[in-house]
């Protein structure tokens, strides 16, 4: 039997620093893993804030409710929540250094910049989409402007840099 | 000579008199609700299974989607009379995508609505078959987009218009003020089925103040945020103050409306043999055993089986389609569809075994008034024990598998009210307008909204009369709770 999905999601947090502030930037950072051959096997579909897990949303309630690791909510400066998930621990066999450099390097991106860039690379490889940054734009108009998806576009180029068994895919 | 177009007059149970007036925008209106793809609602509830349980629940996702449209009309009256009181500029085509957004909304719903996305979800798990036509989002945009809706719409209102509402229903999510009456907790949909499938099941409780909450609705401004990112001010529906009640009432009716008439255990029942009978008849007819299904080569589902990624494959299927097929499914030479088929046919449902409420029973909850951390850590218990008894559970049922299941497994949550969280767009909360003009989220003004717990279920069902099922599924349920806290919990 392999490892429970719960164990899987914890190992991302882990992987990613101990720590990954909220919901977007976690659900992000996994798909990313994913698409860079990275990932435990989530499966992703596009919902209204780019791609997303739901069996990624259920592994992590399990890893809260088994322990391994702490869900910390906080309320944002001008209303809202949001939560900070931590590992318990850093045991565990930990996973490759390019696993774990790319899930730290995306864990420090901007959740709204990680979010267009995350879409952007769903369009591209699972919609093959042909201008995946303009349909981003146009999909989240509201968080694409104020030079959001340009430093979104710097972001990606910096994750690609990583080496990974599958490299992300090219965005124009 | 063309006629002109005349008002048109719908009787509704709910709304009583629905009107589509004889202006541009209403009679186009009136003339998409003639196409095929809606008019294919007709043929499929609104309530699925729930028939079996409440007789009267028999309506419709056409007399709904209809129910839906009226509501949004007097939600964009609101934005409209407020807009003018404060002197900003009405959007009208904006308005018109969300009213013809929220007659849409449901166009691509397939039989039985949610169960059979679960056919979907489960030939992805078991087959790795992606069935994009069993996902009602995606037919609801192709027909939107591409079809003879979109030629009406477009026509009438110029190129674009189709793909704005596609857009908008797509996106799931509200961009400006008008797109929350197609898609907010406070939306027309949510407003119409509270209501209507209230009234068709004959339910008594679950009821809401609505015309006292359209009274008061007002609109202001709040803040967006992704994590824990600000990116802006957003308009949005705001109730007054002398709604709060309403607003809580509101709430509460949904919370009340999942155990009673959603997650009511014959329905789930009913939808769990239906689920299991059509993942086999699909993987049947796709390892080109179809003959083993008792259907001829020709039926619907042996089509869409087939060519799954067709649309029209796909608007073969209604629930129409499944009730005519099951005399012959009865007669399948696959014992689970020839048994499920009989099942659903004449009502000889599985019995249910309530997991969670056995495990209530047993490790009672913390009462309302223990601290947050107490009830925190028995959510964290029951979920742990859930986990490892739906694990120990499939483990026997595969060992004892032969030609059925033994047990069918149904677990789900949902919550009566989504906090703002995370990037949540505060477009889809429901707020308040307190004395200072300050705007809140409802679950920051009510103790009783804030207190509600996302409704859970974890059953299981098996054959009425196998006494060594359930005596076993009592053993693995006293097992776990004996072995809690013996492992670290990292296996």
């Amino acid at each position: 039997m392999g490892k429970p999905d719960r164990q899987g999601a914890a190992d991302i947090i882990r992987d990613a620093g101990g720590e990954i502030v909220g919901r977007t930037r976690l659900q992000k950072v996994a798909y990313l893993l994913e698409l860079a051959g990275l990932g435990d096997g989530f499966q992703f579909e596009y919902r209204h804030y780019g791609p997303y897990s739901e069996d990624l949303t259920d592994a992590i309630r399990l890893a809260n409710a088994f322990g391994l690791i702490v869900e910390e909510e906080r309320q944002a400066n001008r209303g809202g929540r949001y939560s900070i998930f931590r590992t318990k621990s850093d045991s565990g066999p930990h996973r490759t250094m390019e696993r774990r450099a790319f899930a730290a390097k995306a864990a420090k991106i901007d959740a709204v910049e990680l979010e267009l860039a995350a879409t952007a690379a769903y369009l591209v490889s699972a919609e093959n989409c042909e201008d995946p940054w303009g349909e981003t734009a146009k999909r989240k108009p509201e968080k694409a402007d104020n030079g959001r998806l340009d430093a979104a576009k710097a972001a990606y180029r910096e994750l690609q840099k990583i080496q990974t068994p599958r490299s992300l895919p090219a965005i124009g | 000579m063309t006629s002109l177009p005349r008002s048109q007059r719908v009787r509704d149970p709910l709304h009583n008199l629905i009107e589509f007036g004889s202006d541009d925008f209403e009679s186009v209106v009136w003339r998409v609700i003639q196409t095929r793809p809606f008019q294919r609602l007709r043929r499929i509830r609104q309530l699925g299974f729930s028939e079996l349980v409440y007789p009267g629940a028999t309506h419709t996702r056409f007399a709904h989607s209809i129910g839906v449209f009226q509501n949004a009309r007097r939600l964009t009256q609101i934005i409209k009379a407020r807009f003018r009181e404060t002197g900003r500029q009405y959007e009208s085509h904006w308005a018109r995508v969300a009213l013809v957004a929220s007659l849409l909304h449901d166009l691509g719903h397939g039989m039985f609505s949610h169960a059979f996305e679960e056919v979907g979800k489960e030939l992805k798990r078991k087959s790795n078959l992606d069935l994009k036509m069993v996902k009602h989002e995606h037919v609801t945009d192709v027909l939107i987009r591409h079809r003879e809706v979109s030629e009406i719409l477009n026509q009438a209102f110029g190129s674009g218009f189709a793909n704005d509402v596609a857009d908008l229903i797509g996106r799931g999510y509200p961009k400006r003020i008008y797109d929350s009456v197609v898609s907010s907790q406070f939306d027309a949909d949510r407003l119409d089925y509270m209501q209507r499938d209230r009234l068709m099941t004959g339910v008594q409780n679950s009821g809401i103040d609505l015309t006292w909450l359209l009274a008061n609705m007002e609109t202001g401004t709040v803040q967006a945020s992704v994590d824990e990112e600000n990116i802006g001010e957003i308009e949005t529906f705001a109730l007054g103050p002398k709604a709060a009640h309403a607003a809580e009432t509101y709430i509460l009716g949904l919370f009340q409306l999942y155990p009673t008439v959603y997650f009511h255990k014959a329905t789930r029942g009913a939808e769990t043999l239906f689920t299991a009978l059509m993942v086999r008849l699909m993987t049947l007819v796709r390892d080109g055993s179809a003959e083993r299904t008792g259907l001829p080569n020709n039926h619907p589902f042996v089509r869409f089986a087939i060519g799954p990624e067709q649309l029209d494959n796909a608007l073969l299927l209604d629930d129409t389609v499944f009730w005519g097929a099951l005399s012959s499914l009865a007669e399948a030479a696959d014992p689970l569809i020839g048994n499920y088929a009989l099942r659903l046919r004449d009502r000889h449902l599985l019995k249910c075994v309530d997991i969670r409420e056995r495990l209530l029973a047993k490790l009672p909850a913390p009462p309302p008034s223990a601290d947050t951390e107490s009830r925190k850590k028995h959510a964290a218990l029951l979920a742990r024990l859930s986990d490892r008894i739906k694990l120990e559970i499939s483990d026997w049922n595969g060992e004892k598998f032969t030609n059925l299941p033994r047990i069918l497994i149904d677990q789900a949550h949902r919550s009566p009210y989504k906090r703002f969280q995370d990037s949540d767009t505060p477009l889809n909360q429901i707020h308040i307008r307190i004395e200072d003009d300050k705007i809140l989220d409802v679950a920051e003004r009510s103790a009783v909204v804030a207190a509600l717990e996302p409704f859970e279920l974890f059953r299981v069902y098996v054959d009425r009369h196998d006494d060594e099922c359930v005596k076993k599924i009592g053993l693995i349920i006293d097992g776990s709770i004996e072995n809690e806290g013996k492992d670290d919990g990292q296996a």
